[in-house]
């Protein structure tokens, strides 16, 4: 995650973007529908097709169990866009609300704000989400808490600087002196501005979040089984790494696609 | 060749090898990590080792041998054991090993946690070279209990005023050069050791928590000698020549403990059902990749006495458990889940995984026993909640890995899981009288003669009632590299015998 | 400069608190018997937790009132004693010493590899936006950020311990040691810091200033050094400072792949084992830390560009 705040944002949607936003819909498409058409049990197990390759009986192969690795794949997929989504959703409303609290108000609700931000930074984040995830193991709530609380800060920080910057500039003072409602000077003068910038930070927050809990499903405090979560997928199949590379590389490969599109649709400039 | 050319060489063999440390030393990799040094929180990493010993070890076939305890005896009554220690053990400090610093040992080991605990002692003293242990009531296991790790025999200077231990000063054939917790430990020959001077120097022992890692190790020929390798790697290293692999089947069972007092399992058919409903030898081959594994009864072949070759097997037959169910009142619901008296046959396995291999049987089980109508859920939590949920009575079904050879005689085990009120690791609500009796007597019983019906009871009557149901048994892996010889395997795991390994030549 | 020092320092003491107070708090709250948990920390799955619990209540007096405890470990924090970890027995400044200490040095190798590819790569870059070495570095930045890093990890390990034998696969103690875990996370950090740097010096480059000197014919080495680097460190640095923190958490996968002793690992194991003091003291160190570097960089920044700034 990137701190470089306020940098401003050319407009035009370059062939880079473009093309993540292609790959994000797809992926999308697949997250969403796949689901839906593959009609197999992405939970059913069937011992006689333990690790079966791709292209036979089972599109992809099938996992240890002999459980459909498309099934799981397209699950997974749901799954981590839907946790990624929803945190990301968690964080930029807060985050954002909050930050521009805080540049409109100034003083003392911006140094209270900026306090409780510095120490939820001073929290380590790995220890807040672990902490969190003790009180309901393998359950989704903690989880997608935990990332929210770490990714909020983000938000803040970068909209507090960008619309303090904004509502600074003689126009935008100019219309607070006139005496315009604020949410008609946000809506008007402030959002039209940050918009990129809080897209490309959920962006950039929802790929950290597919990271998470991928990272967190392999030191075994994630979700719980059978749930089909790609890195749950990833460490469940790691040890067949030699004899079915393919079968562990599958989610590897869809992580890396999710995180990919993202990374490409949040570029800012050419960074 | 002299033997600076011979350093110089190995130095060499070290870098291009990418060994990291000397040659000269013995890798040892496994996966249990030094959590306090406190011999009943990891006496058995320094016992394994060979920093510190007990007054009785084990053979690798499982018999009871001298181990600092030369020889002992007990009195016509049974409640007097003498146990006459080998005169010339010396602790690492110099500190010659007498009977009195043994029976402070013993005392120490008695007043923590440990197994010392279930043994009715009256007092531990000292009669010139011999450590008395005087009992309550007659107790034929005792010098078992005694291979256990937190018994081993440490110096006095190893405990502080308090009585804390804050450093291990055994007596074994290594001594503890660098302890690093919690994931590394250096050792060097002592130079003392009675049983003569090790094979190797110096040894180093790495703990790596993840199987991959300890594969990858072996592999790439860091690693001398790797403990507890995971069936998938074996298959792999299997195909490598510079590799041997040993694998020794370890009396320890997974098991699904049931609460047998809860209206899903009070039904002895019901729990049957259970049994039926696994497929034991899919499991087998698919995790621990050796359907012989498959635990058609509690002990595994590798335990004399008490696997019992005519029983009649536990079996897969999803059509009997659909029966036993039925049999028991259960009957499908709308949704397919089956359904008594208004309940949904809906439950809650706990395991844990502190062993890589149960999430993944739980995951197995959860899958078999949807076929036939039974909704388990699986929650992957820390290995405490399931004796809590035992204690207080809400533990519905676990996963657990249960090892037999805690103490080397299995009595040990039985004791604290199928006396009154059941056990953490042992039965749930389910108190039987007769089992109850059969292992007291076993408990005073020493003669072989007389322990093999009781032994037999024992199994019928828990292959009968299942208070808990045997999935699969274990095994243990141990991989070296070419560089050395004369590895042992010990399914006990009390010793791994690093003393005898020599270089190969 | 005694301004910036005294504020640090307040800044300092009250992470300390909030930090020791929500830890207490959130650790005490945790459904489950801490007894039971820290028993089974202790003496492992096949132990007789309940029994064993039952010791562990009475030694560790878990019954006594929440605020006394606390009051206890406000006691001794004031002594500087950050107390004994509840499952070990080992003062938690030593155990710090040893895993945060391992995590530390892993980051500060991460951070070197990264400073030794990062910049240089984001230079080549920038100095001529969209060419040739623009965009292989983008695409290798994109690239190297979506992998996961556990199986970067498994691969490095795979070339270069079994594949070429090059170096050790795992473990800690020696230098050889450090660098494929230092190269995991290394890679993952240039990835972007290169990104950062390229940005800058595209930037800079372009400023006026830069391109008034470029005209008076300086060559463009000693032009680079005099005004590109200067300007261009300053965002590099804040970001490998917020990276430095991140880091000494994110490290949590490498570790328990290269069986390295490192503070995620700690952390893992202090929390499920309801080792309250460890967690109190890993987490008051690094907010500690967090504090120290954020001063650190804003001193460091400020001394490269001594311009003084409005946010």
């Amino acid at each position: 995650m990137t701190h470089i705040a306020a940098t401003p944002i050319p407009r035009r949607p370059s062939r880079t973007r473009l093309a993540g936003a292609l790959l994000l819909a797809l992926l999308a498409g697949f997250a969403l529908l796949g689901p839906v058409l593959i009609e197999a049990d992405p939970a059913r197990q069937d011992f006689s097709a333990s690790l079966a390759p791709a292209g036979g009986e089972y599109l992809l192969g099938a996992d240890h169990y002999g459980r459909s690795l498309l099934a799981r794949l397209a699950h997974g997929a749901r799954l981590s866009f839907g946790m990624a989504f929803l945190s990301a959703l968690a964080a930029a409303v807060p985050g954002v609300a909050l930050g521009l609290l805080a540049a409109w108000r100034g003083g003392w609700t911006r140094r209270v704000l900026d306090f409780l931000s510095m120490i939820v930074l001073a929290l380590p984040g790995l220890l807040l989400v672990l902490l969190l995830l003790a009180f309901a193991p393998g359950n989704f709530g903690p989880l997608f808490l935990g990332l929210a609380l770490t990714l909020w800060v983000e938000f803040y920080r970068v909209t507090r600087a960008s619309a303090a910057v904004l509502l600074s500039q003689p126009h935008i003072e100019a219309a607070r002196l006139l005496g315009f409602p604020p949410l008609y000077i946000l809506r008007k003068h402030v959002a039209p501005s940050l918009a990129p910038t809080v897209t490309t930070l959920a962006a950039f927050a929802m790929a950290a979040a597919i990271i998470a809990v991928s990272t967190l499903s392999a030191i075994s405090v994630g979700l719980q089984p059978p749930t089909p979560e790609l890195g749950n997928m990833m460490i469940e199949l790691l040890p067949y790494y030699s004899e079915a590379p393919l079968h562990v590389l599958l989610p590897a490969i869809l992580i890396f696609l999710m995180v990919l599109a993202l990374q490409l649709l949040a570029r800012r400039d050419t960074a | 060749m002299n033997a600076a050319s011979r350093l110089a060489a190995a130095l060499l063999a070290g870098c291009v090898a990418g060994t990291g440390a000397l040659a000269q030393t013995l890798n040892v990799v496994g996966p249990w990590e030094i959590a306090g040094i406190d011999p009943a929180q990891t006496g058995y990493v320094f016992s394994r080792m060979q920093v510190a010993e007990t007054l009785v070890t084990t053979e690798p076939s499982g018999q009871l041998a001298p181990g600092l305890a030369e020889s002992w005896s007990v009195d016509a009554d049974g409640l007097t054991w003498r146990f006459a220690l080998r005169g010339n053990a010396v602790f690492h400090d110099g500190t010659p090993v007498t009977a009195e610093i043994a029976a402070r040992s013993l005392e120490r080991a008695r007043d923590g946690v440990g197994v010392l605990e279930q043994v009715p002692i009256a007092e531990i003293t000292h009669d010139g070279p011999e450590v008395v242990i005087r009992l309550n009531s007659s107790f034929a296991a005792l010098p078992a209990y005694l291979v256990h790790f937190s018994t081993i025999i440490l110096a006095p200077s190893s405990y502080d005023d308090a009585g804390r231990v804050t450093q291990i000063l055994g007596s074994g054939p290594y001594r503890i050069d660098r302890l690093t917790p919690p994931l590394k430990m250096e050792l060097v020959e002592s130079g003392q050791w009675w049983g003569g001077s090790p094979g190797i120097a110096e040894v180093s022992y790495t703990a790596a928590g993840r199987d991959e890692t300890r594969a990858i190790m072996a592999e790439s020929g860091e690693a001398d000698l790797v403990f507890s390798v995971l069936p998938v790697s074996v298959d792999r290293l299997r195909r490598n020549p510079d590799l041997d692999i040993q694998i020794a089947t370890i009396p320890r069972s997974r098991i699904v403990k049931l609460n047998a007092a809860s209206p899903f399992f009070d039904d002895i058919a019901e729990r049957q059902a259970i049994s039926h409903a696994i497929d034991r030898l899919g499991i087998s081959n698919v995790i621990p990749r050796n359907p012989d594994l498959a635990a058609t009864q509690l002990f595994p072949p590798a335990m004399p006495g008490w696997h019992q070759a005519d029983l009649p097997p536990l079996e897969h037959d999803a059509g009997r458990a659909a029966e036993l169910l039925a049999q028991a009142g259960w009957t499908p619901g709308s949704d397919g889940i089956l359904q008594q008296d208004g309940r949904r046959f809906s439950v809650t396995l706990l395991t844990y995984s502190n062993w890589p291999e149960l999430p993944p049987i739980a995951t197995a089980l959860q899958a078999q026993l949807r076929e036939v109508g039974i909704e388990m859920n699986v929650a992957v939590g820390n290995s405490s909640e399931i004796p809590a949920r035992h204690q207080d009575g809400t533990l519905e079904m676990a996963l657990i890995s249960r090892l037999y050879s805690i103490v080397p005689d299995p009595i040990g085990a039985l004791l604290t899981d199928y006396g009154p009120g059941g056990g953490d690791w042992g039965a749930t609500g389910w108190d039987n009288d007769q089992m109850q009796a059969v292992i007291a007597d076993l408990a005073a019983t020493a003669d072989p003669e007389a322990r093999a019906p009781l032994q037999r009871r024992a199994v019928e009557i828990l292959q009968e009632e299942l208070p808990g149901i045997p999935v699969t048994w274990s095994e243990l892996a141990i991989v070296s590299g070419k560089r050395i010889t004369n590895v042992q395997v010990d399914p006990l795991e009390v010793n791994y015998g690093l003393a005898a390994i020599r270089w190969a030549e | 400069m005694r301004r910036f020092l005294l504020l640090r320092l307040a800044q300092a003491g009250i992470v300390t608190l909030v930090v020791g107070a929500a830890c207490f708090a959130l650790m005490r709250m945790l459904p489950g018997d801490p007894a039971m948990r820290i028993a089974a920390g202790r003496y492992g799955p096949d132990a007789q937790i309940a029994q064993a619990a039952e010791r562990v209540r009475l030694e560790l007096g878990l019954d006594r009132p929440l605020a006394v405890q606390f009051l206890d470990w406000l006691g001794d924090l004031a002594r500087f004693d950050l107390g004994h970890s509840l499952v070990t027995g080992a003062p938690v400044l030593e155990e710090l010493k040893v895993q945060l200490g391992a995590s530390a040095w892993l980051a500060f190798w991460a951070v070197a590899v990264s400073l030794l590819i990062g910049p240089l790569a984001g230079v080549l870059a920038g100095m001529r936006p969209g060419g040739m070495a623009d965009r292989a570095g983008l695409a290798l930045s994109i690239g190297l950020r979506a992998v996961p890093p556990f199986l970067l990890a498994l691969g490095l390990m795979l070339v270069f311990a079994v594949g070429l034998r090059l170096l050790p696969a795992a473990g800690y103690g020696t230098a050889r040691q450090m660098v494929l875990p230092a190269l995991t996370l290394g890679l993952g950090l240039a990835a972007v810091s290169s990104r950062v740097t390229r940005n800058a010096v595209a930037t800079v480059t372009h400023a006026p200033h830069y391109l008034f000197a470029r005209h008076k014919g300086l060559p463009e080495a000693a032009l680079i050094r005099r005004h590109g680097l200067r300007n261009a460190a300053t965002p590099v640095i804040a970001y490998l400072g917020v990276q430095a923190i991140y880091l000494v958490e994110g490290v949590v996968v490498v570790e328990s792949i290269f069986a390295f002793p490192g503070i995620g690992h700690a952390l893992v194991h202090a929390i499920v084992e309801r080792d309250v003091p460890m967690v109190q003291g890993t987490a008051l160190v690094m907010g500690l830390m967090f504090v120290a570097i954020t001063a650190m960089v804003d001193a460091i920044t400020a001394w490269l560009d001594p311009r003084p700034r409005s946010a």
